[in-house]
C-alpha cells in the first residue's frame, strides 16, 4: 500500500478504454471530486508534474485540462503555487434534487410501457443528452478546444 | 518556433527513394510521434533531422537553424538512436565523462543523481547492462545535455512493459520540467495516444498526414450508414479508409469543421488515434482525394492519382 | 530530477569560458577511446625491445669475440664466423624482416579501426550527434594517437639500431641498403606515422575494419617498393671521376653505387661495346692507369649523406600523412549515415 502525502487530496486515474480524451477524463475527475466532497474551495489539485509522473501522460494534456478547469471557473491558479479550487459546483438543492427525481421515474415508466429495455433507455437518453449540451453546453462555455467532444449525432 | 521545419524534404539511396517529398512544420513544446512502419522512411528523416545525413533534395531546418548538422543545431539536439548506442566497453562513469567532454553544455550534478536513482553501478560496463537500463543512460546523458529538442528513434522497441514506463515516464517529465521538445519514432500505437500530442504519419517513404493530435481526432470520423447510400455519400467527402458490409458501411472521413453537417440516416462516430493511423497506413498510394482545411489539419497528401 | 528550470537557449549560455578546456578534453576522449590500443602497442614494443636487448647483448658479445680472433684464417676463427653467421645472423635477419613489416602491421591494426571501428559498430550515431561535432574530436583523435605510435615507434627503433648494429659489416650491408634504411634513424617512425595514416584514411573510406586492414597493408607495400627505388633520385647523389683503374670509389661497402659510365678524349661517353672493350682490356689491372684520355665516372651516395636521406624521406612521408589525415577529416566531415 502506498500513500502518497502529496499536496492535493485526490490523484487522478486513467481508464484507457473509455475512449473519453485524456484531457477531458481528468477535467471530469476534477468535477467528480468536486461534486462527492473530495475537493472543496482552497484544495489545491495535483502539481502538473506530479501528474505526467504518475500517469505518464504530456504535460500540454494536463495544461489544457488544468485551463478547461479555469475557464469553467473552477479553479484558479496562483503562480509559482499551483493550482487550486477556487469554487463548488453549482449544487442543486434538495427538494429540486427530489423533483427531478420524480419526473425521471415517470419517464421511465413510460419508456418501459412503450417497450425499450435499459439498454434501449441508456441509447436514447445518451443521443438525446448529447444533443442537449451540443446547442447549450458548448455555447455556454466558448472558446472550447476543438478536441474532445467531436460527436455529432444523426 | 518550430522546432522541425522541412521543405520538399527527400533522400534517396541508390535507386530506392528512402523518402520523398517531405512538407513538416513541428511546432515547439510538442511531443511528435513519428509512425510507420519499417522501411516508411522515419530512420531517414530522423537520421536528416541530426545531420548523420544529407538530404538528396528539399531542405531541413532545426531549432530554426540550416543547415542542419551545424554546432547550434549539435548543441540543442541530443539525439538516441535505436538501440540506444554507447561504448559498450566503458563504463557508466565513463560515459557520463565523456558525454560531458564531447558538449558544451552538460548538468553532471542532474546526470549523477539520475544515475543513482536508476541503482546503475557507476564502474558497471555500459555493455553490460540490460536494455532498459542502456536506454536509461542513454537517456540520461541526452537529457543532462540540456537539449531544446530530444530525439528519439525507435526507444521502447526492445523495453518490456515496465521499462517502457519509465522510459516514457522520464521523457514526461523532462518536458515539464525544462520544456524539452520531442521527436520520437515507434511501432507502438496503443500507447502513443497518452504522450504525443503532435502526430506524423509515413508511409511508404511519404507523408500521409501529419497534425496536432487533437485537431487530428476532432477533423476525423467515422460515418456509419447504408452501404446502397455509401458511393454517393463518398464522393462529397475525403474518404481515407471505406469498410462494407451487405447492408451497412463504415467511412472514415477527414471532415472540414466539427460542424460539419451528418446526412440523415449516418450516424458519425469519433476515431481513436490507432484507428486513425492505421487507416492512413492502409489506404492506397497515400490520403484522400480532398484536403481538408487547413485551419485544423496542418498537412496531409494528395494522392498521386487523385492530383 | 530537477527543479523547474529555463528551457536551455543555445549559444547563450555558452559563452562563458568552458571547463575544463576544449584541448584537454578531446585528450581525455583520445585516451579513453584508445587506451586500449595504445596500452597494447606500448606493451607489445615494449616487450620486442626486452628481448631485443637480451638477444642483442649476446650477438655483441659475440661479434666483439669474432673480430678479435686472429689469425682469422684460422680453423677456430673461421667455426666462429660461420656461427656467427647461422645463428646470430638467422636471428638478427628474422627480427629485421619483422622490422619492415612493422609500421605496415601498426597501420593496419592501429589506423584501419581508428575511426572505422565507430562506423562498424554503430556508435558513430552517438559520437557525431554531440555538441561539439565530429571533425574536432576525430582530429583531436587521428592526431594523438598517430603521434603517439610514432614516437613509441622511434623509440622502438632506436633498440633494434643498436641491436642491428654489428651485422652491418658483418653481412655487407651499409645503412643505406634498402632494408637497413627504414629501420634506421628516423625513418622507421616516419613510415609507421605513414602506415597508420593510410590506415585511418582507408577505415573511414570503405567503413569495415578487416577490409581496410587488407587494404593498408597493400598500400603500404606498394609504397615501401616504391620508395626503393626513389631513393635513388634524393638530391644528395654524388659522381666522381677517376682515371685510375679500381673497383669504385672507396670502399664498395660504404657507398651506394647508383650508376657508372665512361668517357673518352674529349669527355664524349663511350657506346656500351667500347665500354666493354674497355673493361676487358684493363681488367685486373688495378690502380695502374686508363690510356690516356679516359675516365671511369661513377654515380653513387656516400654513407655520410645517410642523415639528409633520413630527414628526405621523413620529410615527404610527414606530407603524405598530413594529406592522409586531412582527407580522412575530410571523410568524417562529408560522410553520411
Amino acid at each position: 500500500m502506498t500513500i502518497d502525502k502529496g499536496i492535493s487530496p485526490i490523484e487522478f486515474r486513467l481508464d484507457p478504454s473509455s475512449g473519453v480524451p485524456t484531457y477531458l477524463q481528468l477535467v471530469q475527475q476534477v468535477e467528480h471530486a468536486l461534486r462527492l466532497g473530495y475537493l472543496k474551495p482552497g484544495d489545491q489539485l495535483p502539481k502538473v508534474r506530479d501528474v505526467v509522473a504518475s500517469l505518464t501522460i504530456n504535460p500540454n494534456t494536463v495544461l489544457k485540462a488544468y485551463k478547461e478547469l479555469e475557464t469553467k471557473g473552477l479553479t484558479a491558479g496562483r503562480p509559482g503555487q499551483g493550482t487550486f479550487i477556487q469554487a463548488a459546483l453549482t449544487q442543486v438543492a434538495l427538494p429540486e434534487l427530489g423533483g427531478l427525481r420524480r419526473s425521471m421515474l415517470d419517464w421511465l415508466a413510460s419508456a418501459d410501457a412503450a417497450g425499450l429495455d435499459e439498454s434501449g433507455v441508456g441509447a436514447l437518453f445518451t443521443s438525446v443528452l448529447r444533443d442537449f449540451y451540443k446547442d447549450h453546453g458548448r455555447a455556454a462555455d466558448g472558446g472550447a478546444a476543438a478536441g474532445g467532444e467531436t460527436e455529432g449525432v444523426a | 518556433m518550430n522546432v522541425i521545419e522541412t521543405t520538399g524534404l527527400g533522400k534517396r539511396y541508390g535507386k530506392e527513394w528512402a523518402l520523398r517529398d517531405c512538407t513538416l512544420t513541428i511546432p515547439e513544446g510538442r511531443l511528435a510521434a513519428l509512425v510507420g512502419p519499417n522501411g516508411s522512411g522515419k530512420s531517414t528523416l530522423m537520421n536528416m533531422a541530426v545531420g548523420l545525413s544529407v538530404p538528396t533534395e528539399g531542405s531541413a531546418a532545426v531549432l530554426g537553424v540550416k543547415p542542419v548538422g551545424s554546432r547550434a543545431a549539435l548543441d540543442g539536439i541530443a539525439f538516441v538512436a535505436q538501440d540506444s548506442p554507447v561504448y559498450r566497453n566503458l563504463s557508466v562513469g565513463d560515459m557520463l565523462h565523456l558525454t560531458r567532454n564531447l558538449n558544451r553544455r552538460f548538468d553532471d550534478a542532474a546526470a549523477r543523481a539520475r544515475i543513482a536513482d536508476l541503482g546503475l553501478p557507476l564502474k558497471k560496463k555500459a555493455g553490460k547492462l540490460s536494455g532498459g537500463q542502456q536506454s536509461q543512460l542513454a537517456l540520461t546523458l541526452a537529457l543532462a545535455r540540456r537539449p531544446r529538442l530530444l530525439i528519439l528513434d525507435e526507444p521502447l522497441a526492445s523495453l518490456d512493459p515496465l521499462a517502457r514506463q519509465d522510459f516514457m515516464t522520464t521523457v514526461m517529465t523532462a518536458m515539464t520540467d525544462d520544456g524539452v521538445s520531442v521527436l520520437l519514432s515507434s511501432h507502438a500505437l496503443a500507447e502513443l495516444e497518452r504522450v504525443a500530442d503532435y502526430l506524423v504519419v509515413l508511409s511508404r517513404g511519404k507523408l500521409a498526414v501529419a497534425g496536432e493530435t487533437d485537431d487530428l481526432l476532432a477533423s476525423h470520423r467515422v460515418l456509419t450508414g447504408p452501404a446502397e447510400a455509401a458511393d454517393s455519400y463518398a464522393q462529397r467527402l475525403s474518404v481515407i479508409q471505406d469498410k462494407r458490409a451487405g447492408a451497412q458501411a463504415h467511412l472514415l472521413v477527414a471532415a472540414s469543421g466539427p460542424a460539419d453537417r451528418v446526412e440523415p440516416g449516418w450516424e458519425a462516430h469519433p476515431v481513436g488515434l490507432e484507428e486513425l493511423v492505421l487507416a492512413y497506413l492502409r489506404a492506397p498510394g497515400g490520403a484522400p482525394a480532398a484536403a481538408p482545411s487547413p485551419a485544423l489539419v496542418s498537412h496531409i497528401q494528395p494522392t498521386e492519382a487523385a492530383r | 530530477m530537477s527543479v523547474l528550470t529555463m528551457p536551455a537557449q543555445p549559444g547563450h549560455d555558452t559563452d562563458a569560458v568552458l571547463r575544463p578546456l576544449p584541448w584537454r578534453r578531446m585528450a581525455w576522449v583520445t585516451w579513453r577511446l584508445h587506451r586500449g590500443t595504445l596500452i597494447s602497442v606500448l606493451a607489445v614494443l615494449g616487450a620486442a625491445a626486452v628481448f631485443l636487448v637480451i638477444a642483442g647483448l649476446k650477438i655483441h658479445h659475440n661479434y666483439a669475440t669474432l673480430i678479435a680472433c686472429k689469425p682469422f684464417s684460422s680453423a677456430a676463427c673461421q667455426n666462429l664466423n660461420s656461427d656467427f653467421n647461422n645463428t646470430d645472423w638467422t636471428a638478427g635477419n628474422t627480427v629485421a624482416i619483422l622490422m619492415n613489416l612493422t609500421p605496415a602491421l601498426l597501420g593496419a591494426f592501429v589506423g584501419a579501426p581508428l575511426l572505422a571501428r565507430e562506423l562498424e559498430t554503430g556508435s558513430y550515431r552517438y559520437a557525431w550527434t554531440q555538441g561539439f561535432g565530429r571533425v574536432r574530436p576525430a582530429v583531436a583523435r587521428l592526431v594523438l594517437v598517430a603521434a603517439t605510435i610514432t614516437v613509441l615507434a622511434w623509440a622502438f627503433s632506436q633498440v633494434f639500431d643498436w641491436f642491428f648494429q654489428p651485422f652491418l659489416p658483418q653481412e655487407e650491408m651499409t645503412v643505406l641498403t634498402a632494408t637497413v634504411f627504414d629501420t634506421h634513424g628516423i625513418a622507421f617512425a616516419a613510415w609507421t606515422l605513414a602506415g597508420v595514416s593510410i590506415g585511418a584514411f582507408a577505415g573511414m573510406l570503405v567503413r569495415r575494419i578487416i577490409p581496410a586492414m587488407a587494404i593498408t597493408l597493400g598500400v603500404y607495400l606498394v609504397l615501401a617498393l616504391a620508395a626503393w627505388d626513389l631513393r635513388k633520385y634524393y638530391p644528395v647523389a654524388v659522381v666522381s671521376s677517376s682515371q685510375n683503374i679500381n673497383i669504385g670509389p672507396s670502399n664498395r661497402n660504404s657507398s651506394w653505387i647508383l650508376g657508372g659510365w665512361f668517357t673518352g678524349p674529349g669527355g664524349k661517353p663511350l657506346s656500351q661495346a667500347t665500354a666493354d672493350k674497355l673493361v676487358a682490356l684493363t681488367y685486373g689491372r688495378y690502380h695502374k692507369a686508363f690510356p690516356h684520355g679516359y675516365t671511369e665516372w661513377t654515380r653513387y651516395i656516400p654513407v655520410s649523406k645517410f642523415w639528409p636521406m633520413q630527414l628526405i624521406e621523413a620529410g615527404w612521408l610527414l606530407l603524405l600523412s598530413a594529406a592522409l589525415i586531412a582527407a580522412t577529416v575530410w571523410l568524417v566531415r562529408r560522410r553520411a549515415a
